[in-house]
């Protein structure tokens, strides 16, 4: 348990979810792929030894069988022919015709011949004792008259012994003229006709080819061999026994001799060897398979190499799928955490991901899009209440036609037509029809300057002819920015309020200029009058709420302000320059291009 | 991410460098290098003497377990010392890696051994050598101990002041010398017993007749050692001749199939003989690891052993005297 908390906080670790899993994937299968290939490593070796043990054994095992059968048969030829009556004869009746014995011999030849022919492995076969007769093979052969039979082991032995006697490598001496090295099988032979003892003796000397052939039938390995040694550990057969008998191969044939165990290690490096031996208890030989370790290692190396490949090979495949599980499972939650952070630099426009799995992360991935989806709506629904609210306001805010001014117009109209001024009625009754129209009729929130411009000039034209004396106006506006919109009722109240504030107190005449020009990218309206002025004190004042004067139109230069920073932003609006005594100067800002309604939004949330 | 990237590339790649060296490492294992050649010229390879065709079958069987090639260019005969130097040219003019040589004489190939050392050919003395040291490595008898062996064997078999002739092969030739030198120094004391040295010249008939004339020169004559194969042969066939065999006690050094015979026969009353097979292979194994650069012995002596009619039936005498070669050749 505290592993595994240890493990998460190393984990914790990594910087994304998706190298902690390659990380952790990867040690995952690297140390199975290790311990799967130090167990192979050394479970190949131990089995490479195994199976060599193994392996040897029943050859070793199956070429003991081979050679007692193979002695078997030869001892049942010695004695075949030892028991036989031609060969008692032959060599014992000395007193009876020659002419049998001659016989008898013949005989023997005969069966010797058809031995030797039948057998290529037999050398020579024949019949010997000290004095009298004697046969070597066709016949044709005499004996080594300088050789002392006592001296030669196959003889003696027989002579002694009342069963087949088997005699391991040695040099046949016998045999007058050759020298060869033979094994021997021999059997003497009962005197019957004279002694009773043993005085002849029937012996085969074999030559190596078929035990060479029982020996080397099976290979074990290209570098094993199998040799014989006989019951005093002296080398029957070995491969190299011409070497063995040079003192140019050593075998340890003293370990081999005094052991009881079947498998056994020799030397050490790449001289090492295993013998594995098989004891005969009919021959008293032992057969000895000799393994060689460095061929058996370098078996065993080989399949270490192809392991470490192997492992290699997974080890690369595991990293690769590893990476590539950890992106797969990964992705969606990159996707989720890429889209968030969008959305949380308030991009909706993309914020839709797509669910690829119906895992945790797939359900997760559906919530945040129907979370996202929720946010967009409600913010939608939001700017859409800001917008009808602000729409609301500033219709609240726009200025109507004040009812004073209407019914002062309206009764200078009487006094203009009760003095019979037809054509002033006509011009003022004209301009108040304009004017009233404008002001109603339009349900557009915004008009070219133009059109503000004529409303103004209309609502002027009335003022004049009511204040005959005191005002003048001139309007000089651009015709660049003619087109330019600019939300309805702005110049108007500004103007009433240059009237009443301004001009009005002013002895005289007084004048009332409107400019338009373009200033940049903006449009800029002035409004300015050489009436009575204000001073710093009332400057400061003169955008606050409770400024907003009954008398005139009942808004305000406080709600034209507030309208159009509104409408344009807090960059845009009026600014007043004023006097005391000098007049007063309006100047109203606007964009020349409208910009968009969701900055004014924000500004409006702000 | 980037990181891990290097990291991948950068085991890949690792991986890739360790395959490539695996791979050459496994090549470079499996490249099998041009077998070496080598030519032994013995001093004869006339069939009648079993020293020659023992050793020789020993350098073969070396060589070819070795894999190695070997060719052996014999003289007719152990005298024809310009034969073997006409041999010895050829075989310089082939440039085998190695030479092995059994010099007839002491001192006339010399000359070409020289040769043969300036074109960085490996020389090797087998049995013999030369009076100047121009070989890299010697793999021979030591004849100083073969012939103190049987001195002091044959000090036992005789009386003290019985007199002893000695037949050697051919003067000067370092065996001939060494030998000489050793059974004197076994003798010891009887050393003075010795009359006469004569030189057969490494022929039997020639042997045979000079122990026949000694026979004659010393008539209460107890002893004659043969130095080689020829000369105690020859000696025992003169003395088997004269049926002096119980008279004359005749040893030597060296043996065959005939002086087997004439040891059970009674003739022979003792003989050293060499390993002349060990000696041949030993001459070739020896020549190849010094080839190979992994040994740095110089002198090796392949032994020998005293054979007397007591146990010359013994099983470890009888691997000496009889070549075991009754198997099918390997």
């Amino acid at each position: 348990m505290k592993e595994k908390k240890k493990n998460r906080d190393v984990l914790r670790h990594f910087k994304s979810v998706r190298s902690a899993l390659f990380a952790a994937i990867s040690v995952m299968v690297l140390c199975a792929v290790v311990i799967v290939v130090a167990i192979s490593l050394r479970f190949t070796r131990t089995s490479v030894f195994d199976n060599a043990v193994v392996y040897t054994r029943t050859i070793v095992r199956q070429t003991n069988q081979n050679i007692d059968s193979y002695i078997d048969y030869m001892d049942n030829i010695v004695t075949m022919v030892s028991g036989s009556r031609d060969t008692q004869s032959f060599l014992y009746d000395k007193d009876e015709e020659t002419l049998q014995v001659s016989e008898c011999r013949q005989r023997l030849v005969e069966q010797f011949r058809t031995i030797l022919k039948s057998r290529s492995d037999i050398r020579n076969i024949g019949l010997i004792q000290k004095d009298g007769n004697r046969l070597f093979n066709n016949g044709g052969q005499q004996k080594n008259a300088y050789l002392d039979l006592d001296t030669q082991a196959w003889y003696k032995n027989a002579i002694t012994s009342n069963r087949s006697v088997l005699t391991s490598s040695h040099v046949q001496h016998v045999i007058r003229g050759e020298r060869p090295w033979v094994i021997t099988v021999s059997r003497g032979v009962r005197n019957f006709t004279g002694s009773g003892n043993r005085e002849g003796v029937v012996f085969i000397d074999l030559n190596y080819s078929a035990i060479s052939e029982l020996c080397d039938q099976n290979s074990i390995g290209s570098k094993g061999y199998v040799f014989l040694l006989d019951q005093d550990g002296n080398v029957v057969y070995h491969p190299q026994q011409q070497q063995l008998y040079n003192e140019l191969q050593t075998e340890n044939i003293d370990l081999v001799m005094n052991t009881d165990k079947e498998t056994l290690m020799d030397g050490s490096g790449d001289n090492a060897k295993i013998y594995t031996i098989s004891r005969s208890e009919k021959t008293g030989w032992t057969v000895v398979g000799c393994t060689n370790v460095a061929e058996l290692l370098k078996d065993s190396k080989k399949a270490r190499s192809i392991y470490v490949l192997v492992a290699a090979i997974l080890v690369i495949a595991a990293l690769v799928l590893s990476n590539l599980i950890s992106r797969n499972i990964t992705r969606p939650l990159q996707q989720l955490r890429d889209s968030m952070a969008r959305v949380q630099e308030g991009d909706f426009g993309a914020a839709e991901v797509e669910v690829t799995s119906r895992n945790e992360v797939g359900s997760l991935t559906r919530s945040f899009n129907v979370m996202t989806s929720r946010i967009q709506e409600l913010m939608k629904q939001n700017i859409y209440e800001q917008q009808q609210k602000r729409k609301s306001e500033l219709k609240a805010l726009q200025s109507q036609i004040n009812p004073h001014f209407l019914y002062n117009t309206l009764d200078s109209i009487i006094w203009m037509a009760e003095g019979k001024k037809n054509e002033e009625v006509v011009v003022m009754t004209a301009s108040l029809a304009r004017l009233l129209r404008q002001s109603i009729s339009n349900e557009e929130e915004q008009v070219p300057i133009g059109q503000e411009v004529e409303y103004a000039r209309s609502y002027l034209t009335i003022q004049k002819m009511r204040y005959k004396d005191k005002l003048e106006f001139q309007i000089q506006v651009d015709a660049q920015i003619m087109g330019v919109p600019i939300i309805k009722l702005v110049l108007q109240p500004l103007i009433e309020n240059a009237i009443y504030h301004g001009l009005k107190y002013k002895e005289g005449k007084g004048l009332l200029i409107v400019r338009g020009y373009r200033e940049g990218e903006n449009a800029v309206i002035q409004i300015k009058d050489n009436g009575a002025g204000m001073d710093e004190q009332t400057l400061s004042h003169i955008f606050e709420k409770h400024k907003v004067n009954y008398r005139s139109n009942g808004v305000g230069v406080y709600n034209v302000q507030k309208r159009l920073q509104l409408y344009y932003g807090m960059d845009y609006g009026i600014t007043y320059s004023s006097r005391q005594g000098e007049g007063t100067t309006a100047s109203i800002v606007i964009p020349m291009n409208m910009i968009p309604m969701k900055q004014e939004a924000d500004h409006e949330k702000i | 991410m980037k990181k891990y990237k290097k990291w991948i590339a950068m085991g890949v790649i690792g991986f890739l460098i360790f395959l490539g060296f695996f791979t050459g490492y496994i090549l470079q294992r499996q490249k099998s290098s041009t077998p070496l050649s080598l030519i032994y010229i013995p001093k004869t390879e006339d069939g009648t003497s079993d020293f020659w065709s023992s050793l020789i079958s020993g350098a073969r069987m070396a060589a070819s377990e070795y894999g190695a090639q070997l060719e052996v260019m014999a003289p007719k005969n152990e005298q024809d010392v310009k034969g073997q130097i006409r041999l010895l040219k050829k075989a310089i003019e082939q440039n085998p890696d190695g030479i092995l040589f059994s010099t007839s004489s002491s001192s006339a190939a010399n000359e070409d051994l020289k040769k043969a050392k300036e074109k960085g050919i490996c020389i090797t003395y087998i049995d013999s050598c030369t009076s100047e040291e121009l070989q890299d490595l010697t793999v021979a008898t030591d004849n100083v101990e073969a012939g103190r062996r049987l001195g002091e064997y044959a000090r036992t078999i005789i009386g003290k002041d019985d007199k002893i002739a000695v037949i050697s092969h051919v003067k000067g030739v370092s065996t001939a010398v060494e030998r000489e030198q050793g059974f004197r120094e076994g003798l010891g004391d009887y050393e003075k017993n010795i009359v006469e040295v004569v030189y057969c010249n490494s022929l039997f008939d020639r042997s045979y007749n000079l122990a026949k004339e000694l026979m004659e020169k010393y008539p209460d004559l107890k002893m004659i050692a043969g130095m080689n194969e020829y000369s105690s042969v020859g000696a025992a066939r003169a003395v088997k001749e004269a049926e002096a065999k119980d008279r004359i006690a005749t040893v030597g050094i060296d043996s065959s199939q005939e002086a087997v015979q004439l040891m059970e026969q009674g003739v022979f009353k003792a003989f050293v003989v060499q390993k002349a097979f060990k000696m041949g292979y030993l001459g070739v194994k020896e020549t190849i690891l010094h080839l190979e650069g992994k040994k740095e012995e110089k002198n090796i002596d392949s032994g020998c052993e005293l054979i007397t009619p007591e146990n010359m039936y013994n099983s470890e005498m009888e691997k000496l005297l009889f070549p075991f070669n009754t198997k099918k050749n390997t």
